[in-house]
């Protein structure tokens, strides 16, 4: 395969995780965040900062960044309970743009220059190839699915989409909604932390730049475009979110353009998004599958 | 019979002649600059300036016969999409060279890239020191941050002769190597900073900042930033009723901080690389020639850009369109007589040394003020 | 310094105000974060500009980027958000983030990426009050800013379509059962609303002399923490945001050496105050 394309599947394949866990905060407990790039920064600062400083191997970095990632997450999702709904997302927002700044500002965080020389993760004392690190990723993205898997079979699972259909109903049957609230953020930060370690060793720069509101923006259009509140719908939205630039990439002038244009068109016609409950494209894929298994019927 | 057979032979000899010019005749050198999004403009004057030294080498034959294909693409200023262009130049695209029409994040993502697949790589403005460490294959033809930021401290206290100075700084990677350089070189002479502020790229106001400044009172103020942001603190510095002297940098290069700021403008002291009143000609051609093209003044970051592109294709010419045979062309590169001005050599990290150019605004136009090629200032660090 | 710094503070409080003024009574009849507000600013600058390259007549001018950036405010309800009132609020939020992606590269192909100077030139002199002076900018920017909030509070409290409008925004469907002409009123709303943002994108053009593609970024954001912390969908709530953050913004910069860029600045200041008061200083569980 070429590197190219490597290059390209392991950012998707980052992005994908991304999308898978804020689907958990936004999709399951149904809390619009707009700051999700602040954890996705915080695993990536974690991860690299502990490499460079301290010389830690990948493999201690990437739980580090995970664990890290998700008690910040819990801190912050404390100011988060306080607020709801459209607060909740604005909030969520600056905290976005504190986060950046402390990065930017503090020189601990290494100022405007970031982490420079993250190593690239060794197996067998040499150096992992491309390809090897996408197998990696892939991994993790089956990992993450299978504790989304988890979660959506759980209580919990259920206790948050109760949330997410009406607050006040779930807690007078008895939700504890700080719990279950707190829950969804600190499981969708710390896969967001994976992702940032990640994409911080995959990079081997980061600065605060590469987590901004822009970025949330990029991860959340990806969740609702591919189909908010299923499974599918993130992974097949950061693929296509994530392939289009790259398909656009020869008509220069206009690809920015046409990202924006695509976003608007299939929330005006599909607002479940492309996977979503009861989309067209789902609607279609279900009839073709009845009808297939229906063809065979006869047989029996 | 022996008419068709002729024929054949001919016509064979001359498809055989069209691929192999084909296959000889295309030297493709990749470009990456930011064409969308928030750095849309300086994406846009890299790619003009190179677009024009294209053309120019194309219509006259080309490198050695040999016509030059560039291939452009857009970065956003996005390191994912700036690593996925990287290997898109290397593997698919089969260039033998690139230039970095960008800022610092995409081109810092990218050298490692381009250094391990052996292809050279030359930085036109991008300013992060860790670009050129990334090995032997990446070069960089615009000041580091450092290197500009002790000139502007030597303009300021030993040109303008200020004792206590104020300073805006913006706040990313440009502006806090500037002020560090900046820093060391008035410490030497006993200048004093009196205030010091960093700002957010975009900040529209800076009346808060200005206020506290005019109580301050000091000699200079010493303001780093680009033109969008420049020409607004100027601006409204003369607004406020704010009268010391004003210094800048290369960010303020632009035709169009001279119409943002209007009359401001006027006495502001900048330093930079490109030398309006430079008596080469080939300079002023470049100049009017692309005032005539795009009905604009030609900004540093084109400058630049068009410098590295250039430095590039001379190496072609003298090696041949082989990546290690120009990567040894362009490390040998003595006295390149650039737009920015000569570049004597690169050093051992591929640093270009140069003059730093002091220019000022007068009746709403850059002109010459001093220039500064004091080694001890200008000699890049070489590790 | 004092005197100098609290001019500087309304300055841009009063700027704040009449962008974030469109995104609240928006938000108040439909419910929905209008990204794309910020776009509309920003045409509005376009427009402006364009209309005063043609005719040297700054009030032409404004007159003419509100009407056009309000017709393009109903054109956004009509096309776009009307369809998605019964779908999850994230639907409209992402549909008007992909707008206004559309429209900023929209502007910059037209109009080209560079900064566009809006040179207008003042012939009033500033005026010097002590050791404090209001350049003319700055006078047209409280002038402007005045005259449209008392036209706002005038339509608002003192005719029936205001008082329609407010019974929107209180309560849609028992504002529509008690037979109020919604349709009507939610775009009177986005007409209203986008020809302040308009208003604004062309007095921000004016004052700090440029006008180019992105200038929506910033507002974009600024604007959502001001109406949140005014208490979503209050209007005087989100003056009392606007000249808050204003303020606090230029005193923080101007006394205080905070380490911390102003964009953050305004995001504690709203944080902080959402600490206490969940629903905005002025909102309404």
């Amino acid at each position: 395969m070429s590197a190219y394309i490597v290059t390209v599947s392991i950012t998707i394949g980052i992005y994908v995780i991304l999308a898978i866990s804020l689907n958990i905060i936004t999709g399951y407990a149904g809390q619009i965040s707009l700051g999700h790039a602040a954890f996705f920064g915080i695993g990536a600062y974690a991860s690299g900062m502990l490499a460079t400083r301290v010389g830690a191997p990948f493999f201690v970095c990437l739980p580090f960044a995970v664990v890290v990632t998700g008690i910040v997450g819990a801190i912050l999702g404390i100011p988060c309970l306080r607020v709801r709904e459209d607060f909740l997302a604005i909030t969520t927002m600056g905290i976005n743009f504190v986060v950046q700044a402390v990065f930017l500002y503090v020189p601990f965080f290494g100022g405007a220059l970031g982490i420079s020389n993250i190593p690239v993760p060794s197996i067998h004392g040499s150096d992992m190839t491309k390809p090897e690190y996408l197998i990696m990723v892939l991994l993790f993205i089956l990992l993450s699915i299978l504790v989304d898997g988890w979660l959506t079979r759980s209580w919990t699972g259920l206790a948050l989409s109760a949330i997410r259909e009406d607050e006040t109903a779930a807690e007078m049957s008895g939700v504890n909604l700080t719990r279950f609230k707190v829950i969804a953020f600190v499981l969708g930060s710390a896969m967001a932390g994976l992702a940032g370690s990640l994409y911080a060793h995959f990079m081997s720069f980061i600065s605060a730049t590469d987590f901004g509101f822009a970025e949330s923006i990029v991860i959340l259009s990806m969740v609702v475009f591919g189909g908010i509140g299923t499974l599918r719908g993130p992974i097949i939205g950061a693929i296509v979110l994530g392939v289009a630039p790259e398909l656009f990439r020869p008509i220069l002038n206009y690809r920015t353009l046409l990202y924006g244009v695509m976003l608007v068109v299939l929330m005006r016609f599909q607002p479940q998004g492309l996977l979503g409950i009861d989309s067209f494209v789902t609607r279609t894929l279900k009839r073709l599958w009845k009808k297939e298994t229906r063809g065979y019927e006869p047989a029996a | 019979m022996k008419k068709w057979i002729l024929g054949g032979l001919i016509s064979l000899l001359a498809l055989c002649v069209g691929v192999g010019t084909l296959w000889a005749g295309e030297i493709k050198i990749g470009f990456f600059a930011p064409l969308t999004g928030f750095a849309a403009a300086d994406g846009a004057s890299a790619k003009n300036a190179v677009t024009l030294a294209l053309e120019k080498i194309n219509v006259s034959g080309g490198i050695n016969g040999n016509k030059v294909k560039l291939v452009i693409y857009d970065d956003r200023v996005n390191p994912q999409e700036s690593v996925a262009i990287a290997n898109k130049l290397v593997e698919r695209d089969k260039v033998v060279a690139v230039v970095s029409g960008s800022y610092s994040t995409p081109t810092r993502v990218t050298a490692p890239i381009f250094n391990k697949a052996g292809i050279p790589m030359v930085a036109a403005y991008a300013v992060d020191p860790s670009i050129t460490r990334a090995g032997p294959y990446i070069f960089r033809t615009g000041f580091l941050g450092e290197v500009e930021g002790k000139a502007a401290g030597e303009v300021a206290v030993n040109l303008l002769k200020a004792k206590t100075i104020a300073m805006f700084t913006i706040d990313n990677d440009f502006g806090r190597a500037l002020s560090k350089g900046f820093h060391e070189r008035i410490k030497k002479f006993g200048g004093k900073v009196v205030y010091e502020h960093a700002f957010a790229i975009g900040t529209k106001d800076f009346s808060a900042m200005l206020t506290k400044v005019k109580a301050l009172d000091p000699d200079l103020l010493f303001i780093s930033g680009y033109y969008e942001e420049a020409a607004l603190a100027v601006k409204q510095a003369r607004e406020l009723g704010l009268t010391c002297r004003i210094e800048g940098e290369e960010g303020f290069d632009s035709p169009k901080f001279l119409e943002l700021a209007g009359d401001a403008a006027n006495g502001v002291v900048i330093t930079t690389n490109l030398n309006r009143d430079d008596p080469r000609p080939f300079v002023q051609n470049f100049i009017k020639a692309y005032k005539k093209k795009y009905g604009m003044e030609p900004d540093m970051v084109g400058a630049s850009s068009y410098d590295a592109f250039m430095v590039v294709v001379n190496a072609i010419r003298k090696a041949g369109p082989n990546p290690k045979a120009i990567r040894k062309a362009i490390a040998e590169t003595k006295d390149f007589d650039g737009l920015t001005g000569r570049i004597t050599h690169f050093n051992k990290l591929g640093e270009a040394m140069k003059p730093v150019q002091v220019q000022i605004v007068k009746g709403g136009e850059f002109h010459y003020f001093g220039v500064i090629s004091d080694p001890e200032i200008i000699t890049p660090p070489n590790k | 310094m004092l005197g100098q710094q609290l001019i500087n503070g309304f300055t841009i409080g009063s700027i704040y105000a009449l962008i974030a003024l469109g995104l609240t009574m928006v938000y108040g009849v439909l419910k929905i974060l209008h990204i794309a507000h910020a776009g509309v600013y920003a045409m509005g600058a376009y427009i402006g500009l364009w209309v005063y390259r043609l005719v040297p007549n700054l009030f032409l001018a404004m007159l003419a980027a509100m009407f056009l950036s309000g017709v393009a405010g109903i054109l956004i309800e009509r096309f776009l958000y009307k369809s998605m009132l019964d779908k999850s609020r994230i639907v409209p939020l992402i549909a008007s983030i992909g707008l206004f992606i559309a429209m900023e590269e929209t502007f910059r192909i037209i109009a080209g990426p560079y900064v566009k100077a809006f040179s207008v030139h003042f012939r009033q002199k500033p005026w010097i009050l002590g050791s404090a002076r209001i350049s003319a900018p700055q006078m047209l920017v409280f002038g402007v800013t005045i005259v449209l909030l008392v036209l706002l509070w005038w339509v608002i409290t003192r005719t029936r379509m205001g008082k329609a409008l407010r019974a929107v925004s209180m309560d849609r469907e028992m504002a529509d059962a008690l037979g109020v002409a919604t349709e009507k009123i939610i775009l009177l709303s986005f007409f209203i609303s986008s020809a302040l943002a308009g208003a604004a994108g062309v007095l921000v053009g004016v004052f700090y002399n440029s006008v180019y593609p992105t200038m929506g970024d910033i507002p974009a954001y600024k604007a959502l923490a001001i109406i949140v912390l005014g208490g979503m969908g209050s209007i005087p709530g989100t003056i009392l945001g606007a000249f808050l953050i204003g303020i606090s913004e230029t005193f923080l910069i101007g006394y205080v050496n905070v380490p911390l860029p102003r964009d953050a600045l305004a995001f504690i200041v709203m944080i902080a105050v959402l600490m206490f008061r969940p629903y905005g200083l002025l909102g309404k569980e």
